[in-house]
């Protein structure tokens, strides 16, 4: 009885970390980086992680959905860059009011293109996303010849100063943008009927189906929010800098990925949540942005960038091969495995 | 034309004969050989209505061999790995910018070292994804990318994100030479050296698969690794062998791109992952794994050299041909699932 206990209290104790592991490595980063990093704690310097952080939080938001529904999503790296393109591009003509709306349904576009396929012509979702993310790249050099778009007309400035300025210390227009999308996203997939199909629809879709939940419609519609909200983080991102480059999306897809599976979100689709991503994202930022401060350079990053995925696909892939070694066995096997005393279990308490 | 490929290409590739059928099997194979007539015809007609010049020419065909020599090289061993079920290695660009920059790297102590180290470590990332994806079963798809971007991070923090010459590691003109020679080197003027290197392995990988016990794990391992597991197979080798492959063909692959460009750097080989995958898909393996042949997958790597040399001649931009490519890529496995789904597999 006794064993039981502990390992009953092992495993919640285990639990308790796994639930709560971005927020307290948020913590620590924050506290690490405040105390060692030199100029880290200031306004100046938080505004401008908090900059860098809305454009990706943003892009994530859509990219949780997609992995709750149990679905992966390529593109988003080149929606953002073709969003950017395709909103400074059009404002000749269209004007921001125009253009920017424009933009955005080209990212649901495609999103719904990458939907369809993924649901309707039932083909892998890595598969599709593949294919949409060289055609888009053929597209964003067709649609620019290759060169960097940017904007000098003083209403694009005007438009970009507004975004750039801070209305409260830390908060400026595009960062509360962000910030409402996450709140209302959260929200509406912990709270109401429709969001919580989404983890549903994850989580084992045969059984969602059963139940009545139109899980193709779900799959559509969370690639449908993953391009839009994409090109989102994109055309704003564009607009504040008046400058759309050609690889302004490239490092997105890794930073994305990364923070999700940090956030907690299950790779195999069910569980997580948005809130919990774009702290991972803050997390990832900070810490980046503290790497850049102490003086090392931007191929450290790059480099710290790629051993922090890997390492976190790596501890998720070995602790789901760890249970399911533990499943399907004679409990008392479990708990051998677990106290590591071989025939303590076997003594009636 | 495109119709006419994709639905060829699917007829290719359902693989519905099994081995009592033989010629049934020889012609779904030689299928995409069929595609790619069609697209040398198509060419010889362009050019004889004055649409293209210099298609049907002796120089041209060796371009577009060399070419396709390139792609070939890499997609034999990434095709082991679409085999076995898991898609696709994305880790194979960095592990040619990583296997090709090594080599620069260690010209300066001679040829034979240089292509022992790019070799050590192209294994060294094909044993690393062989454990994580083949015992731990991650996610092979997010392993991989993941292993690209550390293998990338690595190549920028070592070599302070530069690029390296070969010229500027060694003096010793034998050594440039031979190095120079990998990929330039012709047989009687006439076969390169790249050319050779893909027959072995299409040989070689098409005995391994179609002839070998190994190929038969993996074929049942592709389509059914919990049947695979229970008969016996030793399902976590057999997947590991298939990356360890897809590593060994990647740096061979490297080490050409890398003699070609005559610089060592961390973009050597960005792009070759989707390229061999169309190819892989075109030449009429399933991703659902356990379908396909490499005699095929070559013929899809031929198909795709046609394809952008006939776009070229006709002067279309190489961004255009990426989406053309990315939009056959879809077309061809959507038909793929569909005509798998007749037959009962939900997947692709």
């Amino acid at each position: 009885m006794r064993s039981d206990k502990k390992i009953l209290a092992g495993n919640k104790r285990l639990a308790w970390v796994d639930k709560y592991r971005i927020f307290v490595l948020f913590a620590l980063v924050f506290l690490f980086m405040s105390v060692f990093a030199p100029r880290f704690f200031n306004v100046f310097n938080l505004t401008s992680i908090m900059k860098t952080v809305a454009m990706n939080a943003c892009v994530a938001i859509g990219f949780t959905i997609v992995m709750i529904c149990g679905q992966l999503d390529l593109s988003i790296g080149t929606v953002i860059t073709f969003a950017g393109v395709l909103g400074l591009s059009l404002k000749g003509s269209l004007g921001y009011a125009g253009s920017v709306p424009v933009a955005i349904a080209a990212g649901a576009l495609v999103g719904l293109f990458n939907g369809l396929l993924v649901a309707k012509a039932k083909i892998n979702s890595f598969i599709v996303t593949l294919g949409t993310m060289t055609i888009l790249q053929g597209a964003i050099y067709t649609l620019t010849g290759g060169n960097t778009i940017s904007l000098s007309t003083p209403d694009a400035f005007a438009v970009s100063d507004f975004l750039a300025k801070p209305l409260l210390p830390l908060v400026t227009p595009r960062i509360l943008i962000t910030v409402a999308l996450v709140i209302g996203f959260e929200l509406f997939l912990r709270r109401t009927q429709a969001g919580r199909n989404f983890y549903l629809v994850g989580g084992n879709k045969n059984t969602a189906w059963l139940a009545g939940i139109k899980t193709d419609g779900y799959t559509v519609i969370a690639f449908v929010l993953s391009g839009a909200l994409a090109a989102v983080g994109g055309v704003f991102f564009a607009m504040e800098s008046s400058a759309a480059t050609l690889k302004m999306g490239d490092q997105s897809l890794m930073y994305v990925i990364s923070a999700t599976i940090i956030g907690g979100t299950a790779m195999s689709g069910g569980k997580g949540g948005v809130f919990r991503t774009v702290v991972a994202i803050l997390t990832l930022e900070m810490l980046y942005t503290g790497i850049i401060l102490f003086g090392l350079g931007n191929e450290v990053k790059i480099f710290i960038a790629g051993l922090i995925l890997a390492a976190v696909v790596l501890y998720e892939a070995y602790a789901v091969y760890k249970h399911e070694k533990e499943v399907g066995k004679r409990p008392e096997l479990v708990k051998e495995l677990a106290v590591g005393k071989p025939g303590a279990a076997d003594k009636p308490a | 034309m495109m119709g006419n490929l994709s639905a060829k290409a699917a007829s290719a590739a359902d693989g519905r004969s099994v081995g009592s059928n033989r010629l049934g099997g020889f012609v779904n194979q030689a299928g995409i050989y069929g595609i790619a007539f069609l697209f040398i015809a198509l060419g010889a007609v362009l050019q004889s209505f004055g649409v293209i010049n210099n298609f049907m020419s002796a120089q041209n065909f060796l371009n577009i061999i060399d070419a396709v020599a390139l792609l070939g090289i890499v997609t034999v061993g990434m095709a082991f790995v679409t085999y076995s079920g898991h898609y696709a290695d994305m880790s194979v660009p960095t592990t040619m910018a990583l296997a090709g920059i090594v080599s620069v790297e260690i010209l300066k102590y001679g040829f034979v070292p240089a292509v022992a180290a790019a070799l050590a470590v192209g294994l060294a990332i094909g044993a690393i994804n062989a454990i994580v994806v083949g015992r731990l079963k991650a996610n092979p798809i997010i392993w991989t990318l993941a292993m690209n971007y550390v293998t990338m991070g690595v190549i920028r923090f070592v070599w302070v994100n530069k690029q390296i010459y070969p010229d500027m590691k060694t003096d010793d003109a034998l050594t440039l030479a031979l190095f120079d020679n990998i990929f330039r080197f012709r047989f009687f003027d006439l076969i390169g050296l790249p050319v050779l290197v893909l027959v072995i392995l299409m040989v070689a990988g098409q005995f391994l698969l179609m002839r070998t016990a190994y190929g038969a794990q993996l074929k049942l391992t592709g389509s059914a690794r919990k049947a695979a597991k229970f008969s016996g197979i030793n399902v976590e080798r057999v997947v590991g062998i298939a990356f360890i492959l897809a590593a060994f063909t990647a740096t061979i692959g490297g080490l050409t791109v890398t003699s070609l460009s005559r610089v060592g750097a961390w973009y050597n080989g960005a792009g070759y992952d989707f390229k061999a995958v169309t190819a892989i898909v075109i030449g009429g393996m399933t991703l659902a794994g356990g379908r396909g042949s490499i005699i095929g997958v070559i013929g899809g790597a031929f198909v795709i050299g046609l394809m952008n040399n006939i776009m070229t001649l006709l002067g279309i931009g190489t961004f255009s041909q990426d989406m053309i490519r990315g939009a056959i890529f879809i077309a061809v496995v959507g038909i793929n699932a569909k005509s798998l789904r007749s037959l009962g597999r939900d997947d692709a």
